[in-house]
């Protein structure tokens, strides 16, 4: 569980398992050649094997300890288990092997997406600028055999695009009571927590856009497979994240394709896990050979969203939301720190009344505060930018390390340098994402294939109260 | 010769008593338990009687509670999941402002911070969070500590400094501090061989006393780089260890700031109370502890907590899973 964010991991993934459930740990068996014995049961009640030659030996019993039990996670959750081991860099690079032995009619195009975040990770660890990062990593997935790397540009845009549009119909709904604060779903590790510890209350404000992990999804197996004249099941489709919580969202049954049993993507590897592939190898990035990023159909420049490495979502829905609703240009944002610096609020205000109130939510503690504030009735924000990491996904779980823990401030900020030295733009200034948007989607009003594509639904896993779990 | 005497027995609960923690001024004693309720006993006429009820909050067993240092707010926690805060009106009466909800699972312990600034909790799902106290009674979070790999048993506050102390049935017992944008674990001690029931500071914040599963109550000494009185290095060290004194797991010890003795009890039904050997004081030297006074079957089951009065230094609380919660006098060596 190591990986997983910390919300992740308090939300009881492995919890003990509750007495009318078998359990599946397995136990070590000393198996000893020899002739048959038999068990018989002493007077003292212990078992014993009895010998040919009549010895009896006291049989240990088998012993499942507490943590045991904790660390295993074969209770409640072994179906995501399962799901998660087909996520990684082995399960990859085993399809690639596979690849490279079939014949040209029953191979896959592999697909690699590459997040911003994961970039930056990469190009603080191997010292290389951001734009040589994309390129050398590009050449070494490419000489593992894959086909395609992209950034993933174009599923931000329109993340951010589908979420602008989203927020501005929730404030006119003029039910602002059950519609606002409109919470980001881009974190999966927040996803998670809300889902299994507050269900039926908190589902309805969190967005329904999908994260741009997903987006990237749709846009590889339905957008590029459709230009590629392929069926979303030939091809194979890698994303490279900051997060191992990905992992889970990926598997999710939400973004799994009955018809042709595949999933929006297939597998998700971490930065740290690249890091792994390079050293097994023995290789370092800047040794690789450098390619050019390819570019979806219809993505006609490279775009990385302003407002920093947690996708840039309070920023340009605000900017967004006060020209639609309030016809006001904002300036530069400036932020109110509340309590740390992972807890930050703006107010826009229009004619010296405030309008619109945001706030960006980072780590467990701060989601807690905006939950908490939420249940009483008192959360003043109209839209909160959560994410389930302290200072946001560049320090994400699937981040490769830093060599000492006593430099991981400094390594972040490297981190944080080099994401920032990306050409940040606006989205409303990048002409192409529209023409995307119009020519993959279709008309604005054309809903399903709108929701089909970006949106999704969430679903509430509370703990049902069984008395069997209840102790004391 | 010293010498621990029953007081009385205080009858009010009708199921196990888990905690009892005496008001900053001495003149109320809290105690809860597994019958869901908080009694505040108080005294009338040289007699403790129970003056008030408080129930409903909590669903299940109230695991412990805490007075915050103005007398104030009463602060309890259950094994419901959540954290209920009492606050004293005008005319005296409790009631209850606001409950705390965040924990997966059962939480095992409260405490406040000697400036009342912060509230602190544990649990069963291994964290230690820490709450504000706003002027509006508004409690927000302020860090959830994952330090611990196991259930964290209980938490308390250095008297002098913003310093929280944890223990666990990882066996370790660890302190935090606030380093300007989040808590964080500055300190870990380890030397128990099994859980760690409880910890208490002494009067100076400069001592701790543990115990432990594995039957020892153990002292530990801060160690500052100015301090050239000892070999040791900065941070916390075992200073002494009490073994042989408790035959089973030794669940409570509490350390009287007026005083300096230090009380334990648990499984084996006793109390016992230990005094340092103060003649025999040399800085060079570890400190040495000797039993002052002991009171077998002090209760007829495990007795789960006991409390030093913060004023009246002689009156020692206990309380039991046989329901009883008992007021004891201890008159220190000559």
């Amino acid at each position: 569980m190591d990986g997983f964010s910390g919300t992740l991991r308090l939300t009881d993934l492995n919890d003990f398992i509750a007495p009318t459930q078998e359990c599946i740990k397995p136990v070590k068996i000393e198996r000893k050649s020899g002739k048959l014995s038999a068990i018989k049961i002493t007077s003292s009640g212990d078992y014993a094997e009895v010998d040919s030659h009549g010895v009896e030996t006291k049989l240990v019993k088998a012993q499942i300890t507490l943590n045991d039990c904790l660390a295993c996670s074969g209770c409640v959750t072994s179906a995501e288990t399962v799901l998660i081991q087909l996520q990684s860099a082995e399960e990859l690079c085993r399809v690639l092997d596979e690849n490279a032995k079939v014949s040209a009619a029953e191979r896959k195009l592999v697909v690699v997406s590459v997040s911003a975040q994961a970039f930056a990770s990469l190009a603080n660890r191997y010292q290389l600028t951001m734009k040589e990062c994309e390129e050398k990593f590009c050449g070494f997935l490419r000489s593992m055999g894959v086909d395609r790397v992209y950034d993933m540009g174009a599923a931000s845009a329109l993340a951010l695009k589908e979420t602008q549009r989203e927020f501005v119909d929730r404030y006119r709904s003029g039910d602002r009571k059950s519609a606002l604060p409109m919470l980001t779903s881009a974190c999966p590790g927040w996803i998670c927590y809300a889902e299994k510890t507050h269900g039926l209350f908190i589902l309805p404000f969190i967005s329904t856009t999908k994260s741009p992990q997903q987006i990237m999804g749709s846009l590889v197996k339905n957008h590029l497979a459709e230009h590629q004249c392929k069926s979303p099941s030939q091809i194979y489709h890698v994303t490279v994240m900051m997060c191992y919580d990905k992992k889970l969202e990926a598997s999710r049954d939400d973004f799994y394709d009955d018809l042709y049993r595949t999933r929006d993507v297939d597998c998700v590897v971490t930065s740290l896990e690249v890091e792994q592939m390079l050293e097994q190898r023995n290789l370092v990035l800047s040794q690789c050979e450098s390619v050019p990023l390819d570019r979806l159909p219809g993505v006609e420049s490279s775009f990385h969203a302003v407002g920093g490495g947690a996708g840039g979502y309070l920023e340009n829905i605000l900017s967004f939301a006060a020209k639609e609703l309030f016809q006001t240009e904002i300036g530069p944002i400036e932020y109110k720190v509340i309590r740390n610096q992972d807890f930050r609020e703006v107010t826009i205000s229009v004619n010296g009344e405030p309008k619109l109130h945001f706030a960006a939510a980072y780590g467990f503690r701060n989601i807690q505060n905006i939950v908490q504030k939420m249940k009483r009735g008192k959360c003043p924000y109209d839209f909160v930018e959560i994410m389930a990491c302290p200072s946001a996904c560049l320090n994400g779980g699937g981040q490769i390390r830093p060599p000492d823990p006593s430099v991981a401030k400094i390594w972040l900020q490297n981190v944080q340098q080099l994401f920032d030295s990306l050409d940040c733009q606006k989205l409303e200034n990048v002409q192409w994402v529209q023409q995307l948007y119009d020519a993959w989607i279709g008309p604005q009003d054309d809903d399903r294939k709108r929701l089909q594509l970006l949106h999704t639904q969430y679903h509430s896993l509370e703990n049902k109260s069984n008395a069997l779990n209840i102790k004391w | 010769m010293s010498s621990l005497k029953l007081l009385q027995d205080l009858v009010a609960h009708d199921d196990r008593v888990w905690c009892v923690k005496w008001n900053p001024t001495g003149t109320l004693l809290a105690s809860c338990g597994s019958d869901k309720k908080i009694v505040l006993w108080g005294e009338e006429e040289g007699k403790w009687v129970a003056k008030v009820h408080l129930t409903e909050a909590h669903e299940r067993t109230i695991r412990a509670v805490a007075w915050s240092p103005t007398g104030t707010y009463l602060a309890s926690c259950s094994f419901d999941k959540t954290i209920c805060i009492w606050k004293r009106d005008d005319t005296g009466v409790f009631g209850a402002i606001a409950t705390l909800e965040g924990h997966e699972n059962e939480v095992k312990c409260v405490a406040w911070s000697v400036s009342g600034e912060y509230l602190a909790s544990c649990s069963r799902d291994k964290t230690v969070w820490i709450w504000s106290c706003e002027y509006d009674d508004e409690y927000d979070c302020l860090s959830v500590l994952h330090s611990h790999s196991q259930d964290v048993k209980k938490i308390c506050w250095s008297p002098v400094e913003d310093v929280l102390v944890s223990c666990s049935y990882d066996n370790t017992v660890k302190c935090f501090k606030d380093d300007g944008d989040d808590w964080t674990c500055t300190d870990t001690l380890t030397g128990h061989e099994s859980t760690v029931w409880a910890v208490a500071f002494d009067g100076t914040g400069k001592r701790l006393v543990t115990c432990s599963d594995d039957r020892t109550v153990k002292i530990w000494q801060r160690f500052n780089a100015l301090d050239n009185s000892a070999s040791q290095k900065p941070g916390w060290h075992c200073v002494c260890t009490l073994s042989g004194y408790h035959d089973r797991a030794i669940f409570d010890v509490d350390w009287s700031a007026i005083h300096g003795a230090i009380v334990s009890t648990g499984a084996d039904d006793c109390i016992r109370i230990f005094e340092e050997n103060l003649t025999a004081q040399d800085p060079l030297r570890e400190p040495e502890f000797f039993a002052a006074a002991s009171m077998p079957r002090a209760h007829s089951q495990d007795v789960n907590a006991v409390s030093w009065n913060p004023v009246r230094g002689h009156l020692l609380a206990s309380c039991s899973d046989d329901g009883l919660v008992k007021i004891w006098t201890y008159a220190r060596p000559e």
